[in-house]
């Protein structure tokens, strides 16, 4: 973990390098994916899509099945990697905590003006669900994917029954992972988000917004840090002793880490 | 009456038709084809094909219309127009065309007249979709509506198809027709998603599997057509071919079919009498199958999982190595 407060920038690191560019690989093959997913269905000519520069190849479903082909190389090459890494290495700052759930319903309806948002970690709680939605999704397109690649190569003849299912699993999903996307370029619209766009990008978030927001998160980055930065704690609600809460939470788990890093 | 069973093809044709090559060549019969055991294929052979011209319409012809007579349900009467393309294919008032495959004609005889070698020959050449080996219409079927089965029919399933055309597209001889105003599209999206079903030769693979003879093969009285094992059809069709100096047409075209023709006439003499019309595929030879460009990539795409837990493996190791080297030196000041 590269996390880092940088003090005198108003910065905090937020992902490494690494993590930026897992996060783009998957992006950006995971959207060359959803379009060539698209294009392997016959609506290109039908669609007109065919007359838009630049797309004359989509009715093409051989040349849209050699970039799906590369793209998946990459989108399960990477998937696979994220796991056995950050599992490998017991980051599990994105596994779903307990009052999650509940933590979500309240960040959501905040964001719609109802009420207050509670003090957080690094992670919003709902964002924990919406990995763990969008990592199930991608798992199951990984492996309907690659049982459709085999039946393409070694065997056209393999049980319909398999066939069928792999089939129908890889387009239910394919139309799940459309609607995660959208929601989750619907989530970056939503204003109280925007500080973190940066983040995706730089790596880095605004100091000033990860202490009002994420006050968890810095709590714990600052309780390891070699050299603490004065901290001016967000006032909390009394509802929500988060302090407790995040001695064994998984973000302060992390943070541990990060202070064997710094150190 | 009782139509003959599989099992009898080898008797029946290779004793009519081969007995003398056989004899001549030491080659043993065939064993029996029982449906559903192994990759059958089918063998038509142009020197014995005569185009029926003594009948109206071809025997092959006539066995197939008859078999397949009910496949398709009456069309709606007023067929969704789809948008934004309006193409809609209707054969409905159009069944009687026998000249050409259709969703109601799932063979027909092609008559080429070919001058060689100083001397006019007339070559009849059944055509139908030829079950490829490693089809394209079906294993890039989106919905998987289309499955080569285990036999080597490739058989689309007409309660599953949308008829998006994608496997006419990507099929070399453009076999599979439309017809709009029917299927599983109606009670989805009819305007905006499908557009009626796709209709081929699925082998007669209802017969095959009651041990069954194919109608075009049960019906032709020249026996020009003969199935069997695949094996030993690719066998047969080597054996005629060499007999009669011919050609072989299909055994390599599109990664290899399970449908072989043996004639004594070369196939690029009797492409060059094809044009490629809809539904008059042509006949061109050493026709390559496009996805065969993709199976590098695919291979590498079956690999990629270990690419991704080998590089797990070796990232991890050398951060952990780090830490482990960045603990040792605040240990030691």
């Amino acid at each position: 973990m590269a996390e880092k407060i940088l003090s005198e920038k108003n910065l905090v690191v937020r992902h490494s390098f690494l993590e930026l560019i897992e996060h783009w690989a998957i992006a950006i093959s995971g959207l060359l994916l959803l379009f060539t997913g698209i294009f392997e269905l016959p609506v290109a000519k039908r669609y007109y899509i065919i007359t838009v520069p630049g797309l004359g190849w989509s009715a093409d479903f051989i040349t849209s099945l050699y970039i799906h082909y590369a793209a998946a190389l990459v989108f399960t090459a990477v998937g696979v990697f994220h796991l056995a890494y950050h599992g490998f290495r017991g980051e599990n700052g994105m596994i779903p905590q307990k009052g999650d759930l509940a933590a979500s319903v309240k960040v959501i309806k905040s964001l719609f003006g109802f009420g207050q948002e509670p003090p957080m970690h690094k992670y919003l709680p709902e964002q924990r669900w919406a990995y763990v939605g969008m990592a199930f999704i991608i798992l199951m397109l990984i492996i309907s994917g690659l049982i459709k690649t085999y039946k393409n190569i070694y065997a056209p003849d393999m049980s319909l029954a398999i066939v069928l299912t792999a089939t129908w699993i890889h387009n239910i999903f394919f139309v799940l992972f459309f609607l995660a996307f959208l929601a989750h370029m619907a989530a970056i619209a939503l204003r109280p988000n925007w500080p973190m766009v940066r983040g995706i990008f730089t790596g880095k978030v605004r100091l000033d917004y990860a202490r009002h927001r994420h006050p968890l998160w810095l709590n714990d980055m600052e309780k390891v840090d070699v050299f603490p930065v004065p901290v001016q704690p967000a006032p909390l609600p009394e509802e929500f002793p988060v302090i407790e809460k995040a001695e064994n939470s998984p973000v302060s788990e992390m943070s541990k880490g990060v202070d064997k890093n710094n150190e | 009456m009782e139509s003959p069973k599989i099992s009898k093809i080898s008797r029946r044709s290779f004793l009519q038709i081969t007995a003398g090559v056989a004899a001549l060549t030491g080659m043993s019969m065939p064993t029996n084809a029982q449906a559903g055991s192994g990759t059958l294929s089918t063998l038509i052979d142009l020197s014995l094909c005569d185009g029926c011209v003594d009948r109206e319409t071809p025997a092959c012809i006539s066995a197939c219309r008859r078999i397949n007579k009910d496949k398709i349900p009456k069309v709606v009467d007023s067929i969704p127009e789809p948008w934004p393309r309006k193409t809609i294919e209707d054969w409905s008032k159009k069944q009687d065309v026998t000249n050409r495959l259709t969703p109601y004609n799932f063979i027909y005889v092609h008559k080429a007249e070919i001058a060689a070698d100083g001397r006019r020959q007339t070559i009849f050449v059944p055509r139908r979709c030829m079950h490829c080996d490693n089809p394209a219409c079906a294993t890039i079927c989106p919905f998987s509506a289309n499955h080569k089965n285990d036999n080597g029919a490739v058989v689309i399933n007409s309660n599953q198809c949308f008829g998006g055309a994608k496997c006419k597209d990507v099929c070399p001889w453009e076999i599979p027709q439309r017809q709009s105003g029917v299927g599983i599209y109606l009670h989805v999206l009819p305007g905006l998603m499908g557009n009626g079903v796709m209709y081929k030769c699925d082998l007669c693979n209802d017969r095959l599997k009651e041990g069954r003879l194919p109608g075009c093969v049960e019906a032709c009285p020249r026996q020009a057509m003969i199935i069997g094992p695949k094996k030993d059809i690719e066998a047969q069709a080597q054996t005629r071919a060499q007999q009669m100096k011919g050609y072989i047409y299909g055994k390599k075209e599109n990664g290899g079919t399970s449908t072989l023709y043996v004639s004594p006439v070369s196939f690029e003499l009797i492409n060059k009498t094809m044009t490629k019309k809809p539904g008059q595929p042509d006949m061109k030879p050493d026709v390559k199958r496009r996805m065969v460009g993709t199976d590098p990539l695919g291979k590498t795409v079956l690999a990629s999982p270990v690419l991704g837990l080998a590089a797990a493996g070796v990232l991890g190791w050398f951060s952990r190595r780090k830490e482990q080297i960045k603990t040792k030196e605040k240990d030691h000041g």
